[in-house]
């Protein structure tokens, strides 16, 4: 009771001298004194700098017009502490009233605070490689936080997978380490370790499609700053999540000073990037009878008709698919300030985008509230809370026995015989008149109407929370304590009716699904900041965290409806079909460490260890241990170097370490029991059937990383040049290696492969122009990676992934073979077209093909066996680019600022295999138009074959098309109202933007867009495009106001 | 203070410390909380009968896969239009190498269904339960294994013996050497001879398990194709007399009849039910493949030549008509569709046409009409047709042309035949019976006429000797070239 008192009354005045060091000394005589704080260069009023009076406590703040006023005891000349975030901070001394302060812009980026795994450091004394995402970059429109990464940071490669609103995209930070585990980076966010795994964006509901991206979660517009940790020494703090690479997101944070109300919105349209080339009513009438010429068929149109349809009668369906002007809007209010004690920032968000295709779109509302408060001058405690809510409806996928070759609405949709009507007279979609389609219960599917009338939706709910608490213990030793939260919820609803594709055959389909994952994190740190005398600096970091994760998915269906009017809602109206539900959870524990010793600044090693036990791992190998050392050196803090001209900084980094990848998967150690139905006098009986082999050595995968980097600063820092080479070998790769089928197996999984990535990155920041009305600054970044599969176990050199689509698990379009990368694809190169019979009699004809005939392709015989078989097939290239780029430019003028960025792949390859089908000829679908030019008699051509009704995929080099691109991403234009006019508004500022994305695009890819991957963050087989959800050129206009 | 901040800190900390890092699966089995009850033998047998049916992500092994390797690598069928997988086309036109993805297919689920066999006759033994219920399970498991290991000799020669589940995960104790052909029918002969001692017939619900006559007509087979005829006519005869109640059915429709299911001429048929592979399929491929609607677009499995297998049916026989459809009427009208080509209708559910994966037709392995053609194969290979050949083979026709079974018509029996006459009427008999019923290609090698036979057709002309093995697949080969020699030819 007694201890409790003295609690209480130290509070109290711990409280009160709080208050009192709040408030301003009286002025003993009255001086005053008006003056205004500029930018030394451009003149522009600086809001919000502070002004104190040296040798008191005197202080005041710019207003909106950058002036302060003082009335005080002081008498001329004394002298002003003026400092701002961003200036260098000055002492000017006062004789005279009024005055103008100069502020120059803060250039000691080295100073700059960096955040790093559990802290921060001062970016001259970092030895790993770490990188910022530029601001402007943070400006753009997206539904996702890892958007902003695409061509910010050099090694950092972002595909979307789609253009669907929310849709997921696959992040590689220096290539892929891994063949069959996650290959994404971990994310922090605000101190949350995340891996954005899509599976949570899914509740496994059957025919949903392409998952939602669950990084959408959060608000774009909340994000203060990304940084990416790319070599060991920086991502080796977080041991088993580490080897991937970590992007550390920061939240806006409020700042001491003025209270802001700020509203940032903006609205704009989209549209599809281009349209495919497909044929019309006349040329697929031709086609059609060729088709049937070739297995002795009459032909169905006359060369009247073929004639007539020219002017009419022809019906484009991709026109029907997408939208034009399909609008986007964003909304976010925002309140940030702080005093003395407290900082705070609270925002709203809303975000709403119609997808290009018809029947897609996503929603989400989202709020933040960020808290911190300085309990007392030791102790400070924080909140930083996330929720929000979307809601999005995708494309879904087609299910039963044609999803093979077509897997979706939006590819059935190109699929449709031009002459077929879309719509009936009346305006309905046209269910009957087709005679290229079989029907089924008396429908022919449409797929407009497929798209229109499916129900296909996804819910999140995310609640991310943290809550610290930092205690100084000391002056030395600070403890730090964080609980957080991160719970997933999806909601899945699916209904197709009796009248769609997925439905028709069983009188609607309707299924819901539901996922709920929690993950609660405990990290308990402390950090010791200690000198020895004038040269010695040393910290050390240690800490214990632990995650605990569970999750519970659950999904049920029901077909058979009555009618269309109750659908997924009222299952029990239905027949139900087997449900499914499903449980995980896993627990990480781990122990951390990091010293950082520098010594005068100009040599500084860190080292750093964490160790992570997880329940993923085989009872054999529980504990994982990654180590990591760093050292770099400051050249130009060195006597010596001190005077070379033009050179600011110079700074070597040398780094090395091991980090791990446990993204394997749950419970994968285990021997596992699957179930399976066999049927005795008519009723379903389960069966168990051993499914997986004990393996209780399995463990993370592991990656040993070396780095060696430069940092040059020339010129006063105009010019910021950042140079990195890297070789990572992972070892312990987690296969399903295969093994002997007599075994009763056709896989075990087991940490045998080996992958290598090895490159180089530059960045370049440079300030080309700055003058007082007029600059421009520019950010070029390039990196090449160069990927290779080192060994992949039990004697085997290749083999080919399952890709999960009829069509292509058959084709086997990529491979996974030691000593070429990932993503590599594998077929048969052409050679054109037998001409004659006497070619046909004597050249290599392929084995699939029961009677080649004049007109047909010919293969390359590699091996010269005199057939084409598989043997023939062979390298046609890798998904993974040689080097990316991209070229970033800010210009402003007076209160005009322009940004402008391109950016640009170079080497990858794209299977196209929605143009494989397309250029495949049959009497029921549409085509490719390059097919008019097909081999007939009398027109020879040597590179399109025959019409024939051979529905037969085959990979050849012609579908593996080269995806390199370059690309106006990004123009934005902007205007800052002059203050005098947006101080008549009432408001601190204001700034209109217009702005285009995707505008134009150079390339030679003939599908929609060669940043396209249907398998999302597959790293098997990336860089297939069976129809993947177009990108779009999107234009909107918006508006920043703060008041 | 500091007290007070520091013990909340630290119980914070402490609040991690106790959690364990060993979690227990709740969402699935694992081995090591398996076989315990009966019903876990239970459960483990009917997987070993599952992996006849059921392959999650592929067709099933008797639900069409093997229909690939049996049926269009043999003469009369072939892969139509709509065929995508230039694997199959490749299988048709019997151009085929060691990489084919369907011999691949095939030998990973006979040997995936031999490993579930042998799991459940390693750990039964060990479970609480009836001795009596416990050695049938060991029994039903063991004829599933000889059953795989029939369809493996013959497509492969001598391939590799497997009695024992794996225990790790090592290559060495993964991998296994081919045996010969002697040493693998002696392992199913063993397996059958063990089969042969269960019930002759089980109560209605368990309708479908291998009883003691499967096991008989199974060994019939065994024996006739090693032309081991003393002993194929002793196993037919038993059958054939041992009071099971076989017989054929009065009409050759009522075989492919769902609702005539395990009937008394159904010995062993592998059990195909609705949603039995999950939601919408059974695990029966074959309407699918076979029926793609009105229209005149090929499917992917197809009569080859129609003039050889089509044609070749006598006025009257109803064998054609339930075999093949050349017309179908229009579900829900009054009109009739003709096909361009007759397509195969044996597993068309014509109740259930709008969901094709999801139909419950079973698949005969064997069926009471193939032991009484086998039987008088038998005989007939012994010197010349008998009185009791004649009326068995005569059985048959006189059933497909819709005739009184026991009742001799003049019309239709066969007389008067020689040895190698009668053994090409029942050559002619068994094409014209089992159509896409998993026969032709054992048949035509036994008969050692699959070169001849099939070269007839014009697309298959690039058949060779090789063609009388698969070939073993090359991935498999790739972990033992030694000890898995590949088949001559390929």
């Amino acid at each position: 009771m007694k201890k409790k008192l003295k609690i209480y009354s130290l509070l109290f005045i711990l409280l009160l001298s709080a208050g009192i060091n709040a408030q301003n000394t009286t002025p003993l005589i009255q001086s005053k004194l008006d003056g205004t704080v500029v930018d030394d260069i451009t003149n522009q009023p600086i809001i919000g700098a502070s002004i104190n009076i040296k040798g008191t406590t005197h202080g005041v703040q710019t207003d909106a017009e950058g002036k302060f006023y003082f009335q005080t005891g002081q008498k001329f000349p004394y002298t002003l502490i003026v400092s701002y975030i961003g200036y260098k901070k000055a002492e000017i001394v006062v004789n005279k009233n009024p005055v103008t302060i100069h502020l120059k812009e803060e250039r000691q980026e080295l100073d700059e605070l960096v955040v790093v795994g559990y802290g921060a450091q001062k970016r001259k004394d970092i030895t790993g490689s770490v990188a910022s995402v530029p601001k402007a970059n943070l400006a753009q429109v997206t539904s996702s936080a890892d958007n902003l990464l695409r061509g910010a940071i050099a090694g950092v490669v972002v595909t979307q997978s789609s253009g669907r609103p929310g849709a997921s995209s696959s992040v590689r930070i220096r290539g892929g380490n891994s063949i069959t585990a996650g290959n994404e980076p971990l994310y922090v966010v605000d101190g949350i370790l995340i891996y954005n795994d899509n599976n949570n964006g899914t509740a496994g509901v059957s025919n949903a499609g392409s998952s939602i991206n669950v990084l959408s979660t959060i608000n774009p517009g909340d994000i203060e700053s990304i940084e990416v940790l790319k070599d060991a020494s920086a991502t080796a703090i977080y041991g088993s999540r580490g080897a991937n690479g970590v992007v550390i997101i920061t939240t806006k944070k409020g700042t001491k000073g003025q209270d802001n109300i700020s509203y940032q919105g903006y609205f704009g349209f989209q549209n599809v990037s281009k349209k495919l080339h497909l044929m019309n009513a006349s040329q697929w009438a031709s086609l059609r009878n060729d088709v049937q010429a070739s297995i002795g068929q009459a032909p169905s149109f006359s060369a009247a008709q073929i004639e007539a349809f020219k002017t009419s009668g022809s019906y484009d369906w991709q026109d029907a698919l997408f939208r034009t002007a399909a609008p986007v809007q964003n909304h976010q209010l925002s309140f940030s300030g702080g005093d003395e004690k407290s900082r705070y920032a609270v925002s709203a968000g809303y975000f709403q985008q119609d997808g290009i295709v018809i029947a897609s779109d996503f929603k989400r509302i989202s709020l933040r509230v960020n808290y911190e408060r300085n309990y007392s001058q030791n102790f400070k405690f924080g909140v930083n809370a996330n929720y929000s809510n979307s809601v999005s409806n995708g494309v879904g996928t087609n299910g039963g026995a044609t999803a093979g070759r077509s897997p979706s609405p939006l590819v059935v949709a190109l699929y449709q015989p031009p002459v077929v009507p879309i719509k009936n007279a009346d305006g309905s979609y046209n269910l009957t008149n087709n005679p290229y389609a079989t029907a089924v219960n008396g429908i022919i599917p449409n797929p407009i109407n497929d798209l229109v009338s499916t129900t296909n939706e996804t819910k999140i709910n995310r609640i991310l929370t943290s809550l610290f608490g930092e205690y100084k213990i000391t002056k030395k030793l600070v403890a730090k304590v964080a609980v957080s939260g991160d719970v997933i919820n999806t909601k899945q609803n699916y209904y197709a009716p009796a009248t769609t594709t997925t439905g028709a055959g069983t009188k609607g389909l309707a299924s819901v699904g539901d996922r709920l994952v929690s993950s609660v994190l405990n990290e308990n740190t402390l950090n010791y900041n200690t000198t020895f005398g004038e040269n010695h600096k040393f910290s050390v970091l240690g800490g214990y965290t632990l995650q605990y994760t569970q999750g519970e998915v659950v999904n049920a269906g029901a077909n058979t409806f009555v009618n269309d009017a109750n659908t997924y809602n009222a299952l029990q109206d239905g027949v139900a079909v087997k449900p499914y539900s499903d449980a995980f959870e896993s627990v990480l524990k781990s122990w951390l460490t990091r010293i950082n010793y520098s010594y005068r600044g100009k040599y500084n090693l860190t080292l750093s260890a964490r160790a992570d036990g997880s329940s993923r791992f085989g009872s054999e190998s529980l504990w994982g241990y990654f180590p990591s050392a760093g050292f770099s050196w400051n050249i130009t803090d060195e006597d010596f170097a001190k005077n070379i001209k033009g050179v600011t900084e110079a700074k070597l980094r040398i780094t090395a370490g091991t980090t791990g990848n446990q993204e394997i998967g749950n419970y994968l150690s285990l021997p596992a029991m699957g179930s399976v139905n066999y049927s005795f006098g008519g009723t379903l009986y389960t069966g168990l059937a051993p499914t997986r082999l004990a393996n209780p050595d399995l463990k993370w995968e592991k990656t040993n990383q070396y780095n060696v980097g430069l940092d040059l600063s020339l010129l006063d820092r105009k010019i910021n040049f950042v140079f990195d080479v890297y070789y990572k070998k992972t070892n312990d790769l987690l296969i399903n290696v295969p093994v002997p089928l007599t075994s009763g197996y056709a896989t075990v999984l087991q940490n045998i492969g080996g992958v290598e990535n090895k490159g180089v990155e530059v960045g370049l920041i440079t300030e080309n122009i700055k003058t007082e009305n007029f600059s421009w600054n520019s950010n070029f970044v390039f990196s090449a990676n160069k990927n290779k599969v080192v060994s992949i176990g039990n004697g085997v050199d290749q083999f080919f992934p399952v890709v999960p689509n009829g069509s292509l698990l058959q084709q086997q379009p990529v491979t996974v073979k030691v000593g070429l990368p990932l993503g590599t694809f594998w077929g048969y190169k052409t050679n054109g077209i037998f001409q004659t019979q006497e070619e046909v009699n004597t050249q290599p004809k392929i084995n699939s093909l029961a009677n080649t005939k004049v007109g047909d392709r010919k293969y390359v015989d590699t091996n010269g066996d005199g057939v084409i078989t598989a043997a023939d097939k062979g390298n046609l290239g890798s998904s993974q680019p040689k080097f990316v780029g991209s070229f970033s430019n800010t210009v402003s003028y007076h209160d005009f600022d322009l940004n402008f960025s391109f950016q640009g792949s170079y080497g990858g390859k794209v299977f196209n295999a929605l143009n494989q089908q397309l250029e495949i000829s049959t009497l029921g679908t549409n085509a490719n138009v390059t097919l008019d030019d097909r081999w007939t008699p009398t027109n020879p051509s040597n590179e399109i074959p025959r019409a024939t009704s051979s529905p037969l995929g085959i990979v050849s080099e012609r579908y593996v098309e080269d995806a390199s691109f370059l690309r106006l991403k990004l123009i934005t234009l902007g205007y800052t109202l002059p203050k005098s006019l947006s101080q008549k508004l009432g408001t601190k500022s204001i700034k209109f933007y217009i702005s285009a994305e995707n505008l134009i695009t150079w390339t030679k890819y003939t599908g929609y867009d060669p940043e396209v991957s249907s398998y999302e963050q597959n790293n098997l087989y990336p860089g297939i495009d069976f129809g993947s959800y177009p990108n779009s050129k999107t234009f909107i206009s918006g508006l920043n106001v703060t008041f | 203070m500091k007290k007070i901040i520091l013990t909340i800190l630290l119980s914070a900390g402490l609040f991690a410390s106790c959690t364990d890092l060993e979690v227990t699966p709740t969402s699935f089995v694992t081995e090591d909380n398996y076989f315990k009850t009966q019903d876990d033998a239970i459960a483990s047998v009917t997987a070993a009968y599952a992996s006849l049916s059921l392959d999650p992500g592929e067709q099933s092994l008797f639900g069409r896969n093997l229909y690939f390797l049996t049926d269009m690598g043999s003469d009369y069928a072939s892969a139509g239009v709509s065929a995508t997988n230039p694997q199959v086309r490749a299988m048709s036109n019997l151009t085929h190498d060691a990489t084919n993805d369907r011999v691949q297919v095939a030998w990973r689920q006979i040997y995936n269904g031999i490993n579930r066999a042998n799991v459940s006759i390693d750990n039964i033994p060990k479970v609480a339960g009836t001795e009596a219920v416990k050695t049938r399970l060991i029994n039903e498991a063991k004829f599933i294994r000889a059953l795989l290991y029939f369809q493996a000799v013959r497509l492969w020669g001598g391939v590799p013996i497997v009695l024992h589940e794996p225990t790790s995960i090592k290559l060495e104790s993964l991998k296994s050497r081919r045996e010969t052909v002697d040493a693998v029918y002696t392992q199913i002969i063993s397996d059958l001879n063990a089969a042969e001692t269960l019930p002759a017939t089980y109560p209605a619900s368990d309708a479908g398990r291998a009883t003691s006559g499967a096991a008989k007509a199974i060994l019939t087979k065994v024996y006739l194709t090693r032309k081991d005829y003393p002993n194929a006519i002793l196993k037919a005869r038993e059958v054939i007399n041992g009071g099971y109640g076989y017989g054929l059915f009065e009409s050759f429709a009522d075989i492919f009849n769902k609702a005539k299911k395990n009937g008394k001429e159904h010995i062993f048929s592998v059990q195909f039910e609705a949603n039995q592979a999950g939601n919408g399929s059974s695990g029966n491929n074959f309407q699918a493949t076979s029926f793609i609607g009105y229209t005149a677009t090929e499917p992917a499995d197809i009569v080859s030549d129609v003039a050889l297998f089509y044609d070749i049916y006598a006025l009257g026989d109803t064998r054609r008509d339930e075999s093949y459809a050349k017309q179908l009427p229009i579900t829900g009208t009054a009109n009739t569709y003709t096909f361009p080509k007759p397509i195969f209708k044996k597993y068309i559910d014509f109740s259930n046409l709008a969901t094709p994966g999801n139909v419950a037709i079973n698949f005969p392995i064997i069926r009471y009409a193939d032991i009484l053609l086998s039987l008088a194969e038998a005989i007939n290979e012994q010197g010349a047709p008998t009185p009791e050949a004649y009326e068995l083979i005569n059985q048959i026709r006189r059933r497909a042309f819709g005739k009184p079974i026991a009742t001799p018509d003049a019309t239709i029996d066969l007389a008067g035949l020689t040895q190698v006459t009668f053994r090409a009427a029942i050559q002619e008999e068994r094409k014209k019976e089992f159509v896409q019923e998993g026969q032709r290609w054992f048949d035509l090698v036994r008969w050692g006429t699959l070169v001849t036979e099939v070269k007839k057709v014009t697309a298959k002309n690039s058949v060779t000797e090789r063609n009388n093995l698969y070939p073993i697949p090359q991935s498999e080969r790739s972990f033992d070239p030694v000890g898995l020699p590949q088949n001559p030819g390929y």
